[in-house]
């Protein structure tokens, strides 16, 4: 906890939910900075008044996009922890601390949240989604050497030293993988931390479509060859 | 010379005129621009040269392989528009994150500008 940790959020079209997700992340003691990714549905109106960061991209970028943006940001305002968080509440806020703390010990540089290391987290996760995330793992593991539990988990944290290293350029969901890649090229410390996530019938349907694998195969793809 | 042949020569004429009227760049651009609408045009007169050559490539007839090359070079062009495309979007990407974090606002009760 403390301002010193900056949670990032980035939001597009949530104005359903971010309110909550950002009250508990408030309560809890963070800095929190929302880059509302040119949201079209009022999302802007609803978090007004709330004793947090916010920007705006004029345009729809894409989360990865979003997640730069923020990163940028809190470090220019002296950030010493960055944690990214997903807006649609299926992370949770408790689950912060455990990831941060590996990064104030100075044992990690980064560290990754995974639904795959405790038995009741797996449980939560639906059969087709685990089936996906296993290949995702795979594909991630081959295209970047680094070997995780859990692919695409919204949930980590940096120490300010890797944000400033690490630099996003995969503006749309591919930037999970560009991560990896980021910090094998980069030779930083990593390590796994477990995460709950809660599929709600919004998050399901906010969420990235199962086919939606494909295109960020196409995306790695496309970054390799026009880097 | 048939009438297929002038077309093919007007519109390649054309498509040259236009490139240097509103695309000119580099020297390397033009050069090979010159050369592909001279070659064409000399195609285009001489047709049998495509011929003599798609056998020599081990081709039946020359319009299969001014097909084939056709193919090629359009993917060639799709590629490197596609790596174009990339450069302007890294662009703009870096543009809308500038004007976002100029215009960061804390939102609390005494909302500021940040910077």
């Amino acid at each position: 906890m403390g301002p010193s940790t900056f949670v990032i959020v980035p939001a597009y079209n949530e104005r359903a939910i971010i309110l909550s997700t950002l009250q508990s992340l408030i309560a809890a003691g963070y800095s929190v900075v929302v880059v509302d990714d040119g949201s079209t549905d009022g999302t802007d109106a609803v978090i007004r008044g709330l004793p947090i960061y916010s920007l705006r991209h004029s345009i729809n970028l894409g989360q990865g996009g979003a997640l730069q943006t923020g990163m940028t940001f809190a470090l220019q305002q002296g950030a010493e922890i960055i944690v990214h968080f997903d807006a649609d509440g299926q992370h949770k806020i408790e689950d912060i601390e455990m990831l941060v703390q590996p990064l104030r010990c100075g044992e990690a540089d980064v560290v990754f949240g995974s639904r795959f290391l405790r038995s009741q987290d797996i449980v939560a996760v639906p059969v087709k989604k685990r089936v996906l995330l296993r290949l995702a793992v795979l594909v991630n593991w081959l295209t970047t050497g680094v070997l995780l539990t859990d692919a695409h988990n919204g949930l980590r944290a940096l120490s300010a030293k890797a944000a400033q290293k690490i630099h996003l350029r995969e503006n749309g969901f591919a930037h999970a993988t560009e991560i990896l890649s980021e910090v094998s090229r980069l030779h930083l410390r990593y390590i796994e931390r477990p995460t709950m996530i809660s599929y709600t019938e919004y998050s399901n349907a906010k969420g990235q479509p199962v086919w939606n694998a494909f295109n960020i195969v196409v995306d790695l793809f496309l970054r390799g060859m026009f880097k | 010379m048939s009438p297929i042949q002038s077309i093919l020569i007007l519109l390649m004429i054309v498509v040259a005129g236009l490139y240097f009227y509103r695309l000119r760049s580099r020297f390397l651009d033009n050069a090979i621009v010159l050369l592909l609408a001279g070659g064409g045009v000399i195609l285009v007169l001489v047709p049998n040269w495509t011929t003599l050559l798609a056998h020599v490539l081990g081709v039946g007839r020359g319009t299969d392989l001014i097909m084939y090359l056709g193919g090629i070079g359009m993917v060639f062009v799709c590629l490197l528009l596609y790596s174009k495309l990339r450069v302007l979007q890294a662009q703009l990407t870096e543009l809308v994150r500038y004007q976002a974090i100029r215009e960061a606002e804390y939102t609390g009760k005494e909302s500021e500008q940040v910077r």
